[in-house]
C-alpha cells in the first residue's frame, strides 16, 4: 500500500489547502465545491501521469489499486471494498436522477439587490445642506411617502410592506443605505422599482417612481432624514 | 473463506445503505408558499362550487396582502390582509379558488387574477413600463360579486386595461360565515396567445392577485376601488404535470452500467494478473 499513502495524503492536502486555508488568505473568498473538485482532479490527473511515467513507477502505484479491486487484500480492507463496489453504482444513480429528475421547485431567482446605477446617477453630491431644519423636513416627508412600506423605525416593516415580495429595504440594515451614496438613493427614490436593470427584476418591484410626484429637491431631503433617521451614514470615497 | 467473504459483503452493505439514508435525509429547505400548485383531478373540476370536495385534494398557498401604494391613487390600509389559494387542473382546463375574510357581504366585493402573457417580463402593476427592460402585457381575470361572472381582461401600462374582445373565462363567488370563496376557470390553452395566459403542465409562470372590499363609507362612497385596492406582487403557478418516473428509470439504468463497468474491468484486472 506504501505507493499509494503518498499521493493520498498530497490530495487530502491539498483539499484541504483550497478548503480551509485558501478562504482564509486576507482578499481571499471560500472556493465553490465545483472548483475545489476541479483542482483536486488536476492534482489526481498529474499523479496518475507522473507514476505512469515510468515501468516500475506504473507497477508500483497500479499494483496495490489492482490487488484491492481483485479481492486479494485481507481484513478491514476487504470490507473497504464491497463497499467501494456497492457505493460506487449508487453514487452513478444517485448522480443521474439528480441530473434527469425533473425539478419540483420554483425557478431559483438570482435578483441583485443593489444593481449598478446608470452613469448620471453616480457621484451626485446632496445639493441641500445637511442642516437639522432640511433633516427634520426630509423625515416629515419620509414619514408621509416612504414610511408605509419602509417603516416609521426605517426598519422595513411598515404597514403596508407584507404583501410585497421583493421586501421593502430596511434601511436600519448596515447592508442597505450604509453601503450606498447618496446618489445611489436618489436614483432608486427617482425612478422607483421600474428604473432597474434587468438584474434588479423590476417587474417584481413595488417602489414608486417618485420622479412623478416628488421635486428633486424633496428626495434629497428624504435622503437626508433617511440616514439620520436609520443612524446610518452614506458611503463615500476613501 | 466464505463466511469472511459474507461478513465483509453485510458490512459493506450496511454501511452503503447507511451512507444513502444519510444523503436522502438531509434537510429540504422549508417551503413558504411562493407558488400555488394546480394538481391534477380524476373527477370533473368543481367550476361553479367553490365548496366542493374536490377541493381538499389541493395543497393550500397562503399569500400576504398589501394595500395598493406603489402608484397613484394610492390606499393606505385595505380589509383582505391574506389571500388563501387553491387551484386544479385535469390536464385541460385550471380552476382557482380564492378564500378571503371580508366582514360584510357587498355588490362591488371583487377580486382578480392577474398574469404575464408570453416570454416577456410584466410589471406586476398592469404591466407598466418599465425603464431598462422592454416589458410584456398582463392578462387579468376579475370578478365582482354583482356581475356574477368572470372577465377576461388585458392591459400593458395604465390606462390600457379593457375587457377582451374573446371571453374565455369564468368566475363564480359564494359568500358565508365571513369569507369569500371565489372560482376562477379557463382551459388552459386559449386560441389568444398575445392576449391570454398560455398554461404547459409542468411550468411554472407568475400569478398575483388583487382583492376589492366593495364596501362604502359614511358618505356612500366606495372605499376601495380602481387603484385603491389589496394587492400582492408577483409568486408563481403551476399546472402539476402527470407524474414522471423517467428520473427513476434512467437512475436503474446508470446503476446498471456502472455494475457492468465494475464487473468487466474486475475481471480483466484478474485475468491480465493469471497470464
Amino acid at each position: 500500500m506504501g505507493a499509494l499513502t503518498k499521493p493520498f495524503i498530497l490530495l487530502v492536502v491539498i483539499y484541504l489547502l483550497l478548503k480551509f486555508v485558501v478562504p482564509n488568505i486576507p482578499g481571499s473568498a471560500p472556493l465553490p465545491s465545483s472548483l475545489i473538485f476541479l483542482y483536486v482532479m488536476l492534482a489526481l490527473t498529474g499523479i496518475v501521469i507522473y507514476y505512469t511515467m515510468s515501468g516500475e513507477s506504473k507497477d508500483a502505484f497500479w499494483g496495490p489499486i489492482q490487488r484491492f479491486l481483485t479481492g486479494e487484500t485481507k481484513g478491514a480492507l476487504q470490507t473497504a471494498r464491497y463497499a467501494v463496489l456497492i457505493l460506487f453504482p449508487l453514487l452513478v444513480g444517485w448522480q443521474t436522477y439528480g441530473s434527469t429528475a425533473v425539478s419540483d421547485a420554483p425557478p431559483a431567482e438570482n435578483r441583485t439587490i443593489h444593481p449598478a446605477p446608470p452613469g448620471e446617477y453616480t457621484g451626485l453630491s446632496n445639493p441641500v445642506a445637511k442642516t437639522p431644519d432640511n433633516i427634520m423636513q426630509g423625515k416629515g416627508f419620509y414619514a408621509a411617502f416612504c414610511s408605509p412600506c419602509h417603516g416609521g423605525q426605517f426598519d422595513g416593516k411598515g404597514p403596508a410592506a407584507r404583501g410585497f415580495n421583493p421586501p421593502p429595504a430596511n434601511f436600519s440594515d448596515p447592508t442597505t443605505i450604509a453601503m450606498l451614496q447618496e446618489s445611489y438613493l436618489f436614483w432608486r427614490i427617482k425612478k422607483g422599482g421600474v428604473g432597474l436593470p434587468i438584474e434588479g427584476m423590476p417587474w417584481k418591484s413595488a417602489m414608486p417612481r417618485w420622479e412623478v410626484e416628488l421635486p428633486d429637491e424633496w428626495i434629497w431631503k428624504i435622503i437626508l432624514g433617511e440616514y439620520d433617521g436609520a443612524h446610518q451614514s452614506p458611503r463615500t470615497w476613501e | 473463506m466464505r463466511s469472511v467473504i459474507r461478513r465483509h459483503a453485510i458490512l459493506a452493505v450496511a454501511g452503503a445503505t447507511f451512507a444513502v439514508l444519510l444523503a436522502t435525509s438531509l434537510p429540504v429547505a422549508a417551503q413558504e408558499s411562493v407558488a400555488v400548485r394546480a394538481v391534477i383531478t380524476k373527477g370533473p373540476i368543481p367550476l361553479d362550487d367553490p365548496n366542493a370536495a374536490a377541493w381538499n385534494s389541493a395543497p393550500q398557498a397562503q399569500f400576504p396582502m398589501s394595500p395598493q401604494v406603489h402608484w397613484q391613487n394610492r390606499i393606505q390600509e385595505a380589509t383582505v390582509k391574506d389571500l388563501k389559494v387553491r387551484a386544479l387542473n385535469d390536464g385541460q382546463s385550471i380552476a382557482v379558488l380564492l378564500e378571503y375574510a371580508d366582514p360584510t357581504e357587498d355588490p362591488a366585493d371583487a377580486a382578480a387574477l392577474e398574469f404575464m402573457v408570453g416570454d416577456k417580463k410584466a410589471h406586476f402593476a398592469h404591466g407598466q413600463p418599465m425603464a431598462q427592460v422592454e416589458g410584456g402585457p398582463v392578462n387579468i381575470w376579475f370578478w365582482r360579486n354583482k356581475d356574477g361572472k368572470g372577465v377576461d381582461m388585458s392591459a400593458k401600462g395604465f390606462g390600457t386595461l379593457k375587457a377582451q374582445s374573446h371571453q374565455d373565462v369564468t368566475a363564480k363567488g359564494i359568500y358565508a360565515n365571513g369569507t369569500w370563496k371565489v372560482v376562477f376557470s379557463r382551459a388552459m390553452t386559449t386560441e389568444h396567445p398575445a392576449e391570454d395566459m398560455q398554461l404547459k403542465p409542468g411550468e411554472f409562470i407568475n400569478i398575483a392577485f388583487a382583492v376589492w372590499d366593495g364596501r362604502k363609507d359614511a358618505a356612500g362612497d366606495l372605499v376601495e376601488k380602481g387603484s385603491q385596492k389589496a394587492v400582492s406582487s408577483w409568486w408563481y403557478f403551476r399546472a402539476e404535470a402527470p407524474p414522471d418516473y423517467s428520473g427513476y428509470i434512467y437512475a436503474a439504468l446508470a446503476i446498471g452500467l456502472a455494475l457492468a463497468f465494475q464487473f468487466v474491468l474486475i475481471r480483466k484486472l484478474k485475468k491480465g494478473q493469471s497470464a
